[in-house]
């Protein structure tokens, strides 16, 4: 079994498609529609990755990103940023934040799949 | 059956006695963001219905794809199974290409909401006619306009409409940008 990945995204067709392309590479999808949903289920569970939106309502992905970074079974945990923010400067945030990668929407499901596998 | 409520399309809409330009402005900006809401309610309920049939027709196309590669020597070894193997590997790529494009809605739906909002913050600016009047807060309306706009697609064509370009060059920029976009870029920490 390839393992567990987090996928956070408040767009249902986002959520959609990225369950569709990792269950079909075999890996256990837990899905979340903001940061704060994402965030509680960390605290309890853990996952062998974290994909996540930046901009998502309540609690976006940066400070997710910030927030799993903090608890101790998430610090060396992959946490991939898959957004449509191309800007340098929130990419910049994201890296100090503690992200792995940045995936700039839309996603190609090849290219998504080999860089989980490369991270992992 | 219930009777229609009564209207009149072609009747010219009485503006109140103490209208102002502001106001009537900020009213169809109003208009438009409600416009925009309802499009987008509703687009939202038929992707989301697309989005399951594609799933679930590109998972029935996977099942054949593995049964297609459990036939025997004997049988894969026969024209029809040689095709069928063909079919199978454009099947897959073909899945491959939809899921790419069917995130269109997603980023559709981010730009529309970023309009949205600045129709609705423009709405409330134009009607403070002492703030509407002052060049500075114009400067600060814009560039907070501009924070807004978060993709560099989205950037490019509200710097070329606040510098002045003519809506024939916003249109070519924002025809060339579509045509360039396939998928977005990957980039390890």
């Amino acid at each position: 079994m390839p393992g567990i990945i987090l996928a956070v995204d408040d767009s249902a067709s986002m959520r959609q498609m990225v369950r569709f392309t990792l269950e079909h590479a075999g890996y256990e999808v837990v899905q979340a529609t903001d940061g704060v949903e994402a965030l509680d289920y960390a605290k309890t569970s853990g996952v062998d990755l974290v994909l996540a939106d930046v901009n998502m309502p309540n609690m976006d992905g940066i400070t997710l990103c910030k927030e799993l970074r903090g608890l101790s079974h998430y610090k060396g945990i992959p946490i991939l940023m898959l957004t449509t923010e191309s800007a340098p400067e929130t990419k910049s945030r994201g890296k100090q934040a503690g992200a792995t990668g940045w995936i700039v929407k839309p996603f190609n499901p090849e290219q998504l799949l080999a860089t989980i596998a490369k991270v992992l | 059956m219930h009777a229609e409520p009564k209207s009149n399309h072609n009747a010219v809409r009485n503006l109140a006695d103490d209208w102002t330009p502001e106001r009537e402005t900020a009213l169809l900006l109003d208009l438009c963001e409600a416009q925009l809401e309802a499009a987008v309610r509703d687009s939202d309920q038929s992707v989301d219905s697309l989005v399951r049939a594609f799933t679930d027709l590109a998972d029935a196309s996977r099942s054949i794809t593995e049964l297609a590669k459990q036939l025997t020597v004997q049988q894969s070894s026969t024209a029809n199974a040689t095709e069928l193997n063909h079919c199978a590997q454009d099947i897959s790529q073909l899945i491959n290409n939809a899921v790419v494009a069917f995130q269109f809605y997603d980023k559709l739906a981010q730009r529309l909401g970023h309009v949205r909002h600045s129709l609705t913050t423009l709405a409330l600016f134009v009607c403070d006619r002492t703030q509407a009047q002052q060049r500075g807060h114009w400067e600060k309306l814009l560039t907070s306009l501009r924070r807004l706009y978060r993709t560099q697609e989205e950037r490019a064509v509200f710097d070329l409409v606040s510098e002045g370009a003519k809506a024939e060059t916003v249109r070519a920029a924002v025809v060339g940008d579509t045509l360039h976009t396939a998928s977005g870029g990957i980039e390890l920490f």
